[in-house]
């Protein structure tokens, strides 16, 4: 195995100079910045510039280190990006979106450059973890042309399996002394708890949920997912679905990736369960075990499924002979319960792990 | 009692000219006493080795030496000893392309191998700076070269084919792929074996060891009929000399029968220390969800560490099955009250249940095939068929 002297960034600003000059002086030729890098959203007068992703290529040359930001100087960016920019109303949010993903991938290209340590590298990349699944639930009723979930769920995968192994490597390395700190706890729960739900249902994550130390086994959030991923395992969709509310907000917002899907099988298991031509299900039962809140969004959910409701739309007539089972699964939706968790919440706090409003 | 490394290289030389994989493989080993011959450490044997061997056997040779000098430091530098082996894998798939029609050296590809993996291990549990499971899975990329060499030698005859030597590494690399846990890399090998005309004709060591992996491989993918299927081959046929074998394929086989409606005889477990097994089905007949729950938490890390406890955990829908059933057999009567199934569920200490879970249990009872019949919400009530309500689950 070959060793590279490992190059360790210099640059104190979210854009090295270098690069902020080209980047202005392109803008004055054809390619504009980025609205967020004009001041005050003014024309043509730069304001703060940060560094944007670019692809590693066999052509470019090996990144000095005036090029690269300080560790330090990472963390601000994120804290720049997920507070000054997340908060920016003049744009709608996918536009603050495709900012702060691009140049929160930069970061991640810096991490992996400049090779950091277990710990540098998890502070750096559980913020991008908790914007890329906020963003997904955020942005999930957005057509394709403005919000891509393929690629973003792609990411948000990445960065899990990266902070995941960075934890691993932590609780491996016995001559690390620098113990965690409570709050470092915290926040690795949360994560876990977050890559569980985002897996909701395979074997891998269980599998790792099963051995994970038992600091973490054993706090109260992770140990609420769990259970919802345990039972979800076991087929006992009633618990999950009564589980879910409890879980706090982005948990939450992950876990109604997943919801549609859960519903459906409910309705499918319903289906051969209350299947006969002449009796129903009455709507109320079906609303609260769904964690719909509107009749009317139910009556839609039904329809799309092929499933009957009677005319006063009190009731559900389940017959197994005309559900619709190869229509696709509704999109993903915003829902009530999880906007209202959302509401109380001061974003940034919770999207950079500071307090977790829990 | 140890020779000088001449005496070695002659060695080496003979098996080769006699084509004696068998001893060839021997003087390869890390298993073998000579390398404890203090003789053999040479950080540069190059020269000594060239001037005996020919290429690319030399190139073995020199990289196994390498590697006994390596694992002769004080403490034993594992980083480099495995590079070494892996150079000296490299080498072997040279020479297996050299000798065409001939299959002699399979051995020799065998004992590489099984050592590469070793030092992996070693590596892996010994050194640091690199994420866990890398260097197992580089190794398993150099058997992958062998074997690739062996499953392309299509023209020789049945005797001398390479091919003969696929299930030995594919054993091998399932190993390593368990270890990793990437099982999805177990298929391409899996389709190479089952596509083989003469697969029947593996060495029986072999195949108990190859349908065990594919039979646990199953179980992972929820293919239970497939993976009894394997197991109890890998069961009946390891011989019973083998017992801590014999008692590792149980540990799988056992649950995968019980979730398919068969339990297992108590005299079986007690002669392979599973009584566990033992306790779980007794609690599965009764349809006691309470006591079931408390054994798989009190053997919650037996079961996690041998990877069962996501199938034990599939069991309880037939633990509910055969609560419920119960019911039945008390009341008598194709219309059963809800109320009932939930009263049944607090008799067996679940306090935390409710009226719309038990109504989704039922439910998914029925989705499942588990229970025959149709729920009336508005009376509350389950009503069963007339024949055959429960069917049994061997048939199911």
């Amino acid at each position: 195995m070959e060793i590279h002297a490992i190059v360790r960034g210099s640059c104190e600003r979210y854009c090295p100079d270098a690069e902020a000059k080209m980047q202005v002086k392109n803008s004055i030729l054809k390619k504009l910045l980025n609205y967020f890098e004009y001041k005050n959203g003014q024309k043509h007068v730069p304001g703060v510039l940060v560094k944007e992703f670019t692809r590693s290529a066999a052509d470019a040359k090996v990144p000095k280190a005036k090029d690269m930001r300080t560790e330090l100087c990472l963390n601000k960016t994120v804290e720049y990006l997920l507070k000054d920019i997340l908060l920016d109303v003049r744009k709608p949010f996918h536009w603050v979106y495709d900012f702060i993903f691009d140049r929160l991938r930069m970061v991640r290209r810096e991490i992996v450059i400049q090779q950091f340590q277990a710990r540098q590298t998890i502070k750096l990349l559980e913020p991008t973890i908790m914007f890329l699944a906020y963003s997904r639930y955020r942005l999930c009723t957005e057509p394709i042309e403005r919000f891509d979930p393929k690629i973003c769920n792609q990411h948000l995968q990445e960065c899990l399996n990266m902070t995941l192994c960075c934890y691993k490597e932590l609780d491996d390395d016995c001559s690390d002394h620098k113990a965690s700190t409570l709050q470092d706890v915290e926040r690795r729960c949360f994560i876990e708890s977050l890559y569980q739900l985002f897996n909701l249902g395979t074997p891998e994550a269980l599998v790792r949920g099963l051995t994970l130390p038992a600091k973490v086994r054993e706090n109260a959030i992770f140990s609420m997912t769990f259970d919802i991923c345990m039972n979800y395992h076991r087929g006992n969709l009633y618990r999950v679905l009564v589980g879910l509310p409890q879980l706090p907000h982005i948990l939450c917002a992950v876990a109604a990736y997943k919801l549609q899907m859960i519903r459906r099988q409910l309705l499918d298991i319903f289906t051969h369960a209350y299947n006969n031509k002449q009796l129903t299900v009455p709507t109320a039962y079906l609303l609260r075990l769904t964690l719909v809140e509107e009749p009317q969004v139910l009556t839609e959910m039904c329809g799309h499924y092929n499933i009957a409701v009677t005319a006063d739309r009190k009731a559900v007539h389940f017959n197994k002979t005309v559900v619709n089972s190869t229509v696709e699964t509704i999109k993903t939706q915003r829902e009530p319960f999880i906007e209202a968790k959302l509401q109380r919440i001061y974003l940034p706090e919770v999207l950079l792990l500071k307090k977790l409003w829990l | 009692m140890f020779g000088t490394v001449n005496n070695y290289l002659s060695g080496v030389l003979r098996s080769a000219e006699d084509y004696d994989g068998d001893n060839l493989g021997t003087f390869l080993s890390l298993r073998d006493v000579h390398v404890q011959n203090h003789n053999l450490y040479i950080a540069q044997p190059e020269k000594l080795v060239e001037r005996m061997l020919k290429s690319p056997l030399d190139e073995v040779v020199i990289a196994h030496l390498k590697v006994l000098y390596y694992l002769a430091q004080e403490p034993p530098n594992y980083m480099e000893a495995y590079t070494q082996q892996a150079a000296s894998c490299s080498a072997v798939v040279k020479l297996l392309q050299q000798l065409k029609d001939e299959n002699w050296c399979l051995p020799l590809m065998y004992r590489v191998c099984l050592d590469l993996r070793y030092l992996a291990q070693a590596c892996e549990k010994h050194c640091r700076g690199f994420t866990p499971g890398n260097i197992l899975e580089k190794a398993a990329d150099c058997m992958m070269a062998c074997f690739r060499v062996c499953a392309a030698d299509g023209r020789a005859s049945e005797e001398e084919t390479k091919r003969l030597g696929m299930m030995n590494l594919v054993n091998q690399l399932f190993k390593i792929y368990f270890r990793i846990n990437k099982l999805h890399l177990c298929k391409p090998l899996i389709r190479a074996i089952e596509n083989c005309t003469f697969k029947d004709s593996f060495p029986l060591p072999e195949q108990i060891t190859y349908k065990y992996f594919v039979g646990r491989r199953a179980m992972f993918d929820s293919n239970y009929r497939e993976a009894v299927e394997y197991l109890s081959y890998a069961f009946t046929h390891c011989p019973d000399r083998f017992s801590s074998n014999k008692r590792l394929i149980l540990i799988y086989l056992v649950p995968v029968k019980m979730l398919l409606g068969y339990l297992p005889r108590k005299s079986l477990l007690e002669r392979y220390d599973l009584l566990l097994f033992h306790d779980l089905a007794l609690a599965l007949k009764a349809g006691n969800v309470n006591q079931f729950d408390e054994i798989v938490r009190l053997h919650e890390l037996v079961l996690i560490r041998s990877g069962i406890y996501l199938l034990v955990e599939k069991l309880k829908f037939i633990v509910y099955r055969n609560l419920f059933k119960k019911v039945f057999i008390i009341r008598q009567s194709h219309q059963l009250d809800m109320g009932d199934f939930l009263s049944a569920l607090q008799f067996v200490g679940v306090t935390d249940v409710s009226i719309d879970e038990t109504h989704c249990i039922v439910a998914n009872l029925i989705y499942e095939g588990k229970v025959k019949g149709y729920i009336s919400h508005a009376h509350n009530k389950l009503v069963i068929s007339k024949q055959n309500p429960f069917p049994p689950l061997i048939l199911a």
